[in-house]
């Protein structure tokens, strides 16, 4: 091996790469104008497809026909998201989770205000519970 | 890529690599790098693909680290630089998921317990974060001369005065499938392409990142710039959810419900009354107004457009799309002199998205989506991508960024860097009962969960694709909240590029970061 086959190739190998990405994932990939150790700053840098954020592909575009939540409605589905976190954790299906359960399901929040949460110092809490200990907290629930 | 490589390929990679580790030698050898006894290069031979199908066989930890200087309002800062991968398991099974890139920039002497901590992202999604990274408040920012398009490009890397290093330490992740961040087998790229999946594998990520660097007391914060934002506020959910306290959330340009962008949906049934106050601004700025406003008068300017939105053209659009009726000769009057546009062309298209307004606001002229001030003639070079603003600065960025974590942060590897996967394409959108996401409600959970917590909107008004009006919109529905701030800049969807906006910006940064920072 030798240097100006170190160089050289990457150099002329390049186009067919871009074409190659280009073909394989669509308008979407940026088209690389040059490589970063070989730009030559004398050019300007052409061009290439260019992202778009926000965007949604033209199949998917189905915004919702009912209009946003907001005041009750939106404090309703707080509560439901709170209520499938902690529904996901309950995986016996009980209504009430330990700390151990809080925290293997994911539920950190949980297990970790645990004792503040379980008033009645009855080792597993309800949903109810967590509720209450978050409006007690300032959480604006319904 | 293709994960499988014919051995030509495999040389070729082999051969860049060892040209790119010779380079970064040479560079150490003549002082290029600042880097101190516990410094580390790190050479890494995986290859990383973008494919949607592609996974890694296995994966580790390790990263490069080198130290620097910069200087920061007359103080000179140490700090060090952390590039490489943690893998992110499944919290509930403990199985590798994916491996992710992320960039670390940490001041020193380092405290902990008290010294905030930020995990960046740009979104798409299918977007490395290469424009947070190299073009914020990173310790280094490409020069784009924004709004003007003469800047000599490739775009000098500079040290950036406006760094946000001398308050938060500052952590830039790529999403899986985008910079070399990739899946691990049997995961592939595609399982974290969603709203929901994505959301997890980032909680992960942080979750790792805190237990590794012992942060876990440290003040928290997110900045994640357009569907950065979508991201930005699921993730503050899952993250509460999971017993890590966030200090604060920072929404650069944002959209947090797709459903209420007609710029994204289209104009059948949404209302583009959310863009209708950026019209008003970009029309002064290009002195089409009658009368124009004077730059001085913006925010004043401004605030009348969001009445004349909310008061006249809502109703009015809500009618059109529910009858098509025919707005009243005196509104498209008032539309066609606060706005740049003719009152004839806001009676032909009322609901007017920003897809009409970008090309037919000045004759032969296409402006920016991302910053409405650039400007290229139709059909130009600039033009033809379809946005002037972002075809601008693309190579720069997308060039910049492989050179930078050779040489200077002396993280090398055969593969290239991703900037954008074709991830959009195929990206799951339904989230929570819709098929576009709105996050609001996540963000609204999130708080429930944390009412400590703090929200920063960041806002241009020349933005065309996040517009600031309907933000403010979204953000309304968490009612009266003192805990949300709202700030509106001089400049477009990457508020920073601009050199004026970018110190008014770290300035109200700054200040979120001393209230965010004092509780947790």
């Amino acid at each position: 091996m030798n240097w100006t086959a170190f160089t050289a190739r990457p150099l002329r190998r390049a186009p067919l790469c871009w074409l190659f990405s280009a073909v394989l994932m669509g308008a979407a990939h940026l088209v690389p104008a040059a490589s970063a150790a070989g730009a030559d700053e004398s050019k300007p840098l052409a061009p290439g497809p260019t992202l778009r954020d926000p965007w949604v592909p033209p199949e998917s575009r189905r915004p919702s026909a009912s209009p946003p939540t907001q005041g009750v409605a939106l404090r309703t589905q707080v509560e439901r998201k709170l209520r499938q976190a902690f529904e996901a954790a309950d995986v016996d299906h009980l209504g009430t989770l330990t700390q151990k359960q809080a925290s293997a399901g994911g539920l950190g929040f949980v297990a970790r205000h645990f004792a503040e949460i379980d008033r009645g110092k009855t080792g597993k809490v309800r949903f109810e519970d967590v509720k209450r200990y978050l409006v007690e907290h300032g959480a604006q629930l319904e | 890529m293709q994960p499988s490589q014919s051995t030509s390929r495999r040389w070729l990679r082999s051969a860049v690599a060892v040209a790119a580790c010779a380079s970064s030698l040479l560079l150490v050898g003549c002082g290029g790098t600042d880097s101190s006894s516990n410094a580390a290069t790190y050479f890494d031979p995986t290859q990383y693909s973008s494919n949607a199908a592609a996974s890694l066989a296995q994966a580790t930890e390790l990263a490069s680290t080198t130290h620097h200087q910069i200087v920061i309002n007359g103080t000179t800062l140490a700090y060090h630089a952390t590039a490489g991968h943690l893998t992110v398991s499944s919290p509930t099974t403990g199985a590798p998921e994916a491996s992710i890139f992320y960039v670390a920039y940490i001041l020193e002497p380092a405290n902990a317990t008290t010294r905030p901590l930020t995990f960046f992202y740009n979104g798409g999604p299918g977007s490395s974060t290469i424009w947070l990274h190299l073009g914020s408040f990173g310790p280094k920012r490409l020069v784009t001369g924004d709004p003007s398009t003469t800047a000599v490009s490739p775009f000098p890397l500079v040290d950036n005065a406006e760094s946000l290093l001398d308050t938060t330490d500052l952590v830039f992740v790529d999403a899986v499938g985008t910079g070399f961040s990739e899946a691990v087998a049997p995961n592939t790229n595609l399982a974290y392409w969603g709203v929901d999946a994505d959301g997890a594998i980032f909680r992960d990520f942080v979750v790792r990142y805190l237990a590794v660097n012992a942060r876990a007391a440290s003040p928290l914060f997110l900045f994640g710039e357009s569907y950065g934002t979508t991201r930005s506020a699921l993730l503050a959910f899952l993250l509460e959810t999971a017993g890590v306290r966030l200090n604060g959330v920072i929404l650069q340009s944002s959209i947090l419900n797709y459903n209420s962008n007609c710029g994204v949906t289209g104009n059948a049934v949404v209302s583009c009354g959310g863009y209708v106050p950026s019209y008003g601004a970009i029309g002064a700025y290009y002195q089409l107004d009658v009368p124009n406003p004077t730059d001085a008068a913006l925010p004043a300017f401004v605030a009348q457009m969001r009445a004349l939105t909310i008061s006249d053209y809502q109703p009015a659009v809500t009618q059109f799309l529910a009858s098509g009726a025919v707005p009243n000769a005196t509104l498209l009057d008032t539309l066609g002199n606060t706005t740049g546009l003719s009152a004839q062309k806001w009676g032909t298209n009322f609901n007017l998205g920003p897809d009409v307004y970008q090309p037919t606001l000045i004759a032969g002229i296409l402006i920016g989506i991302y910053d409405a001030r650039v400007s290229a003639p139709l059909l130009s070079p600039l033009a033809q991508s379809g946005d002037p603003s972002s075809s601008f600065i693309t190579p720069s960025f997308a060039n910049a960024i492989d050179g930078y974590l050779a040489v200077d942060l002396q993280y090398t590897t055969p593969s290239r860097y991703t900037p954008l996967s074709n991830a959009l394409q195929v990206w799951t959108f339904a989230h929570d009962g819709l098929a576009l996401p709105d996050v609001l409600p996540d963000l609204a959970a999130a708080l429930a969960l944390n009412p400590n917590l703090r929200v920063l909107s960041l806002n241009g008004y020349y933005d065309l694709a996040t517009p600031f009006f309907q933000t403010e919109t979204d953000l309304a529905r968490l009612g009266v909240n003192a805990n949300v701030q709202t700030t509106f800049y001089r400049a477009g969807h990457m508020t920073y590029l601009d050199d004026q906006a970018r110190i008014a910006e770290k300035a109200d940064l700054v200040q979120f970061y001393q209230r965010a920072s004092a509780r947790k």
